[in-house]
């Protein structure tokens, strides 16, 4: 007859608490537009760096349903509307985290741009089925009541907070943290030193994954250092 | 073709003692579950934010509460030309009362006008999608004087003035004096207007502090800020509440559909734009190879003269079809409708000119796979292959009925998909949470356009 089982200890309290926080968009129509490629890439040269991350992080949020076959709004367009899908593929290609700048981002797209443009030259630019309309976000960051002190209460949190509150801490965070890593994984490290889940964190694909996956798996990375 | 449009029909009348095509029901056990859909329903209770709780969940919930803490001492006045009636006097009797209990004090004015106003704005309506039309001095009088006499009347003392579409767009020339923040709401669109029209409006246009788009192909280059709010469905409406299957099974025996067999539905009013006869044509193309049953729902049919029109050629198409069944509804069948869409199997809206599309919102909310037509706002709502399929053609749409008739695994996954997206973008509640961003925005709240 064995003892009651006894819950794993918990491992040390942080030094601060997660705060959960959330992000609400409201989506503005900007000024530029673009009916063919190379309109596109004169526009993406020259808008707002706001647009660049509406088109590419954001839009990531809108869709956080989708598991597979969509990256960018960019990548979208030409594949949809103007029928270039070894483009399309290219763009898709550009993952958001492997930057914490928006201009680095912003010329990754335009290199692909305009190394397609080359390889295709001449002739008048086909027009796009249906124009692309470059929007910017204004943002509303707001908390939430989740402060969690604990890694229980880390779960916790993660279990109920909104989707976009995941978005904004494990995909956003890049920008803000200007790191190649999010918010989660900086407090398990930081915090609670536990290096080996904040990287098992970084390394959740967003691509092949809906975000509420997301959320599954890093509570399911979480428990493991718990257990 | 099934003959329960034509030849099974009373003659029902509506409020305003329009006769409407009704099917006899098939059986009276059948007509115990379900209410005489001849007859106008009472009006649904009102409804409060918990209610979309188990929809949305309370971290989305606390969210629109958190975001309306700010404004709690905030007036906002609604300006509109209808209190009954058509979208925008809908959707404002939704969101009113959710922005009231948000503790956001709003206040609705409609506008009045003469029978020679609503004639020109009517015209200015149909000439800003793109009709053709004459502007003529006399017009512009007509508009301006009763935008004046509407502008005598109310008072503009809140915070933030709403207009919505142009037939009030005038009244912003009241905003010199006050220190409210006007927004001009337009849901028509604007992509290709009449220029004369449009010229005469942007110059009103232009005195607001910003506008409000359904979609970005609606929005014209404007020196103001310029929002994209895409048009909402109630998912607690008597059109898009979750049904029993009761409910469901009594409206396709009322109607005899048959559930065992595929049904592919379209519901639009009877109008040549959204291609009724292209429906057919695709279905009977589709059914060479795979069996299914063709549900076509509307109205329109009674109080329009070209609607009757199209129902003729519609029925002309179906011809003797026994698979093809045609249904004029009377506008207050909303239960009728949800049931129909949610016993669909694929769901089909083969427009050749749109609008939002709102009847692919509906279809996408029941979790339908849904075919469409890539015109107007639908873009917007179906992103080929991962929230619905988009389409060009009747041998397209026939071809993709085929597809995912045969392919449930992937027209599941579509309408789960579009459903989510449905979730995320076009709700009431989205909406209400886009009015508070607005105003927060306006107010002067930090706002910030990067992280």
């Amino acid at each position: 007859m064995g003892a009651e089982a006894m819950p794993a200890p918990e491992p040390r309290r942080p030094g601060r608490p997660f705060y959960f926080n959330t992000s609400e968009h409201l989506l503005r129509i900007s000024r530029e537009k673009a009916t063919t490629l190379p309109e596109l890439l004169d526009a993406l040269r020259h808008c707002p760096a706001a647009s660049v991350f509406q088109h590419t992080f954001r839009t990531l949020q809108e869709h956080h349903f989708i598991r597979q076959g969509f990256s960018n709004d960019f990548a979208h367009w030409a594949l949809s509307d103007c029928n270039e899908p070894a483009l399309a593929e290219r763009l898709a290609g550009v993952d958001v985290r492997e930057f914490t700048s928006l201009e680095d981002l912003r010329q990754a797209l335009v290199g692909i741009l305009e190394d397609h443009l080359g390889q295709n030259p001449g002739g008048r630019p086909r027009t796009a089925d249906e124009p692309f309309y470059f929007c910017v976000a204004d943002i509303v960051v707001m908390p939430t009541s989740f402060a969690p002190d604990s890694l229980r209460g880390f779960v916790d949190g993660l279990r109920q907070v909104s989707i976009h509150s995941i978005h904004h801490h494990f995909i956003e965070a890049r920008l803000r943290l200007k790191l190649m890593s999010n918010d989660f994984s900086q407090w398990l490290l930081e915090e609670m030193q536990l290096p080996d889940a904040a990287r098992a964190v970084n390394r959740i694909d967003i691509y092949t994954l809906t975000m509420e996956n997301v959320r599954q798996q890093i509570i399911r990375i979480v428990e493991r250092a718990l257990a | 073709m099934q003959p329960i449009a034509e030849k099974n029909a009373p003659q029902a009348s509506d409020a305003h003692g329009l006769a409407h095509s009704a099917p006899l029901p098939v059986g009276a056990g059948n007509r115990a579950t379900i209410r005489d859909f001849r007859t106008p329903p009472a009006p649904p209770p009102a409804l409060h934010l918990d209610d979309y709780r188990t929809i949305l969940g309370q971290a989305n919930l606390d969210g629109l509460r958190c975001l309306a803490d700010d404004l709690k001492h905030k007036t906002v006045k609604w300006v509109n030309s209808t209190a009954v009636g058509g979208g925008v006097a809908e959707m404002l009797n939704r969101l009113v009362p959710l922005l009231t209990e948000l503790e956001v004090t709003t206040h609705w004015d409609v506008i009045t006008g003469g029978n020679d106003f609503f004639e020109v704005t009517k015209a200015f309506h149909n000439a800003l999608q793109g009709n053709d039309y004459q502007l003529t001095k006399h017009a512009e009088e007509i508009f301006l004087m009763y935008n004046e006499q509407n502008m005598q009347r109310m008072q503009f003392a809140e915070d933030l003035i709403v207009i919505h579409d142009p037939q009030p767009a005038a009244l912003v020339r009241a905003r010199n004096g006050t220190s409210a923040h006007w927004v001009w709401r337009c849901h028509i669109d604007l992509s290709h207007p009449n220029p004369q029209v449009w010229d005469f409006l942007r110059t009103f246009v232009e005195q607001y502090d910003s506008a409000i788009f359904s979609s970005q192909s609606f929005s014209r280059q404007l020196p103001i800020l310029q929002y994209l709010f895409y048009p909402c469905i109630d998912p607690l409406s008597e059109k898009n509440k979750q049904l029993d299957e009761e409910t469901i099974q009594a409206v396709c025996d009322e109607f005899k559909i048959d559930r065992s067999r595929p049904i592919v539905t379209q519901v639009s009013r009877f109008d040549r734009a959204k291609d009724p006869v292209g429906v057919i044509q695709a279905f009977k193309l589709a059914r060479k190879y795979v069996d299914c049953q063709l549900v076509m729902a509307g109205g329109g049919a009674t109080d329009d003269p070209e609607g009757a029109t199209v129902l003729q050629e519609v029925k002309n198409a179906a011809g003797d079809d026994p698979d093809i069944i045609i249904l004029d509804l009377p506008p207050w069948c909303a239960v009728e409708i949800n049931a129909l869409q949610r016993a669909s199997t694929v769901i089909v809206q083969k427009s050749i000119k749109e609008g939002f599309g709102l009847t692919v919102t509906e279809a996408l909310w029941k979790g339908k796979p849904t075919i469409a037509s890539a015109v107007g706002g639908i873009p917007n709502q179906i992103i080929h292959k991962l929230t619905g399929i988009l389409v060009h053609s009747v041998e397209g749409c026939a071809y993709q009925i085929r597809y995912l008739l045969t392919h449930p695994d992937f027209a599941r996954h579509l309408g789960e998909n579009g459903r989510e997206h449905v979730k995320e973008n076009f709700l009431m509640t989205t909406n209400v949470k886009r009015w508070l961003l607005l105003f927060r925005i306006l107010n002067g709240n930090r706002t910030q356009s990067l992280p």
